[in-house]
């Protein structure tokens, strides 16, 4: 992952304007969004959004800090360096009816039948990627990609 | 129900335009009798009125517009506050909530093109949230760094009738206000300060917002340190004191510039330190091995220079905890200060006149003989505002008024409208070229209307000039699309207004006048036809570093 990249989890307040207010923040200050994805926290009318955001030319804790000032968020955890897990879901459809080969390395089979098999995997970005490769000897036909979502370590 | 909620915050004057988006608001209006509306002439002149009233009294000003064009009028506006950290509530009418998204008459989708120029924002669209977003509101805009909020209510949700409940309860969890000084860097900051060999203290707007003026002028005497100040942060500290640096950055003062440059601690107190003090940023303060950095926005620490100490907090508060920790400083600081009073003496500010053209400083030299520090000053944008800037001795906080973030044309007039309005009891002069003039000039009208005390003093050089002298010098002298010879006459235009007027070519012309400015009871208005010719100095090429200022041509002092 280059330097430039930050890894945020932020605690935000559901509404409306919330993602645009994010997004908006981002584009603005001149970062990009490598990924995103969002779900709700434990707390009610909060999400958990995990970013993975380039901070192009401003300075790395510039991102954390811009995010902060939105009324909308209520807690940025810069995650960059930290011992983290780091886990992405990938849902895929490919030709093939059987494909033990996938089933080895992790994947569950959602649904199969003569037109095809639809699997799901879910690990570290690294390995989602490689599983991706793995998929396109098994004639791909549609693959689907969450962003990571991420937490500390407990230890 | 509007209404009195704004009534419950305070609110006493409003600027504002009415449309088809927020009628429910104003057809309640004249039962709101404290509640004084100023008709407009244009959104954007409302969002400026409200702004100059902030910026002079300190309370919120408070606008109103409908939805679509009325309230994209309002964005530049609401830009200018938000770059100057000006507290100001924008209530704007939107679309019947069922409407909205349908792309009805006179819609706009005013909460994302408003975003990136409010501090927050927000949309009502059931009238059970408007008491706690009204009250929410004002709180955000006033409190903490100060900024605008714009408050989007659909137009049926002004309609509903509903028992009008008092919110007092504030819960933002996502909304922190920086509330203590950590003391630990306070100390830090008091001995960096002390053991400096040529120490220089920046104060910004941050320090007129949190009123530690008195604080700043206390720490600069005990420690012995010059301090300066950015365009916004005029009047923090006085341009008479014998430690004034007056003001810092690209067009600031030589002897200023060279402390900046030689200092070896800088602390910089309520302040962005953008590119307009820094010019350029590899080659700022580069002798400095202790930069304090005092900002209630924690977001402005390291954003452009990385602070060595960094002070997250009000500026009153944070200079009043670095006070009792600083001791005498070790080293005398006569070497210093006597340098930069050899500095003071080697750059002076100067300017030409001996041309047989009026020149602009001669008009704010004798304005500010009569003046002194008992009015309040509104300037423009380009030269007119760097002239009132560098050749008036503001003494006291709340004096220049000015949009320097932002750098809105335009914001002149109606800011010292709303500034007249704040503060009646004050003279309100209006320095403006005539550029920037007639981009408001239609709220005239409301001056004459109002009757209000405000003179305006056109510097009128028939040019951008700013734009004019930035060609000659830094874009290969192509003057381009910067010529405006077709203007009206001005003392036709004023006329047509309904206020009096006189155009002034000359210099023995300036205090007659003047005078009659001064004597006739409302608004006034002078064309001084200056030199087509007169640049601002100093100033910095752009690109270059702040030692590389250029001043004003020496045989002409």
């Amino acid at each position: 992952m280059p330097d430039r990249i930050r890894v945020l989890s932020v605690l935000v307040e559901d509404g409306p304007n919330t993602l645009s207010k994010v997004s908006g923040v981002i584009r603005r200050r001149g970062f990009h969004v490598r990924s995103i994805s969002v779900g709700p926290s434990q707390e009610p009318g909060r999400s958990r959004l995990t970013l993975q955001v380039d901070h192009g030319h401003a300075e790395a804790d510039q991102v954390r800090k811009q995010l902060e000032r939105l009324v909308e968020v209520v807690e940025v955890e810069d995650l960059t360096g930290h011992e983290v897990h780091s886990r992405e879901l990938v849902v895929a459809k490919v030709s093939a009816s059987e494909v033990p080969s996938l089933v080895e390395r992790g994947a569950r089979v959602l649904d199969s039948g003569p037109s095809g098999t639809t699997v799901e995997f879910a690990g570290e970005g690294k390995d989602v990627g490689d599983f991706v490769d793995e998929l396109l000897r098994h004639g791909i036909v549609d693959v689907a990609r969450s962003g990571p979502v991420v937490m500390r370590r407990t230890a | 129900m509007v209404l009195q909620a704004l009534e419950r915050e305070g609110v006493e004057l409003i600027f504002g335009y009415p449309g088809g988006a927020n009628l429910p608001i104003y057809q309640r209006l004249p039962n709101h009798p404290k509640l004084k509306h100023i008709l407009v002439r244009h959104e954007q002149g409302a969002a400026h009125m409200a702004d100059g009233y902030a910026r002079a009294c300190g309370k919120p000003g408070v606008v109103f517009a409908t939805s679509g064009p009325g309230a994209l009028n309002l964005v530049t506006g609401l830009c200018t506050a938000y770059m100057d950290s000006v507290p100001m509530i924008a209530i704007t009418g939107q679309v019947n909530s069922t409407q909205v998204g349908r792309d009805a008459f006179q819609e706009s989708d005013v909460i994302g093109a408003t975003s990136s120029v409010t501090k927050h924002s927000y949309l009502v669209t059931k009238i059970d949230q408007l008491p706690r977003v009204i009250h929410e509101a004002f709180h955000i805009a006033t409190t903490g760094r100060p900024g605008p909020v714009l408050i989007d209510i659909c137009k049926d949700v002004q309609q509903a009738e509903a028992e009008s409940v008092p919110h007092e309860r504030l819960e933002i969890p996502g909304y922190k206000l920086n509330g203590h000084v950590d003391l630990d860097r306070a100390k830090e900051a008091a001995i960096a300060l002390a053991t400096a060999e040529r120490p220089v203290v920046l104060a910004g707007h941050g320090v007129l917002l949190s009123h530690a003026e008195e604080a700043l002028r206390e720490l600069a005497e005990r420690a012995a340190v010059p301090v300066g100040t950015t365009l916004l942060g005029i009047g923090a500290f006085p341009v008479n004191h014998p430690l004034s640096l007056h003001m810092t950055g690209f067009m600031g003062t030589g002897w200023n510039l060279k402390a900046v440059q030689n200092a070896d601690v800088l602390m910089m107190v309520g302040m962005r330190v953008d590119d307009r003090v820094t010019a350029k940023l590899a080659d700022f303060a580069p002798q400095v091995r202790t930069f304090i950095h005092i900002d209630i926005d924690g977001s402005e620490m390291g954003k452009n220079v990385r602070p060595q100490i960094e002070l997250v907090a009000d500026a009153k508060q944070a200079i009043n905890a670095i006070l009792p920790h600083l001791p005498e400083p070790e080293k005398g600081r006569g070497t210093w200060l006597a340098q930069i009073d050899a500095w003071r003496e080697e750059h002076p500010l100067r300017y030409t006149h001996s041309n047989g053209h009026l020149q602009p400083q001669d008009v704010l030299i004798d304005m500010y003989k009569r003046c002194r520090n008992e009015a309040i000053v509104v300037a423009d944008v380009g030269q007119n505002q760097i002239w009132a800037a560098l050749w008036w001795n503001y003494d006291r906080p709340g004096l220049f008024l000015n949009s320097g973030g932002s750098g809105t044309m335009g914001f002149a007039l109606p800011a010292a409208i709303g500034a007249k309005f704040a503060r009646p009891e004050l003279p309100v002069w209006c320095v403006a070229g005539e550029g920037g003039f007639v981009m408001t000039a239609q709220e005239l009208s409301v001056a004459v209307e109002h009757q209000l005390d405000v003179k305006i003093v056109l510097l009128n050089n028939f040019s951008l000039g700013m734009v004019r002298q930035f060609q000659d010098d830094f874009y290969g002298g192509v003057r381009s699309q910067v010529d405006l010879t077709h203007m009206p006459d001005f003392v036709k235009l004023a006329e047509a207004y309904g206020l009096p007027a006189r155009r002034v070519e000359k210099f023995s012309e300036i205090a007659p006048a003047m005078d009659a400015a001064e004597r006739i009871k409302g608004p006034f208005l002078i064309d001084f036809r200056i030199d087509p010719e007169a640049n601002v100095y100093p100033i910095v090429p752009l690109g270059k570093s702040l030692n590389d200022f250029w001043e004003a041509p020496e045989s002409n002092a």
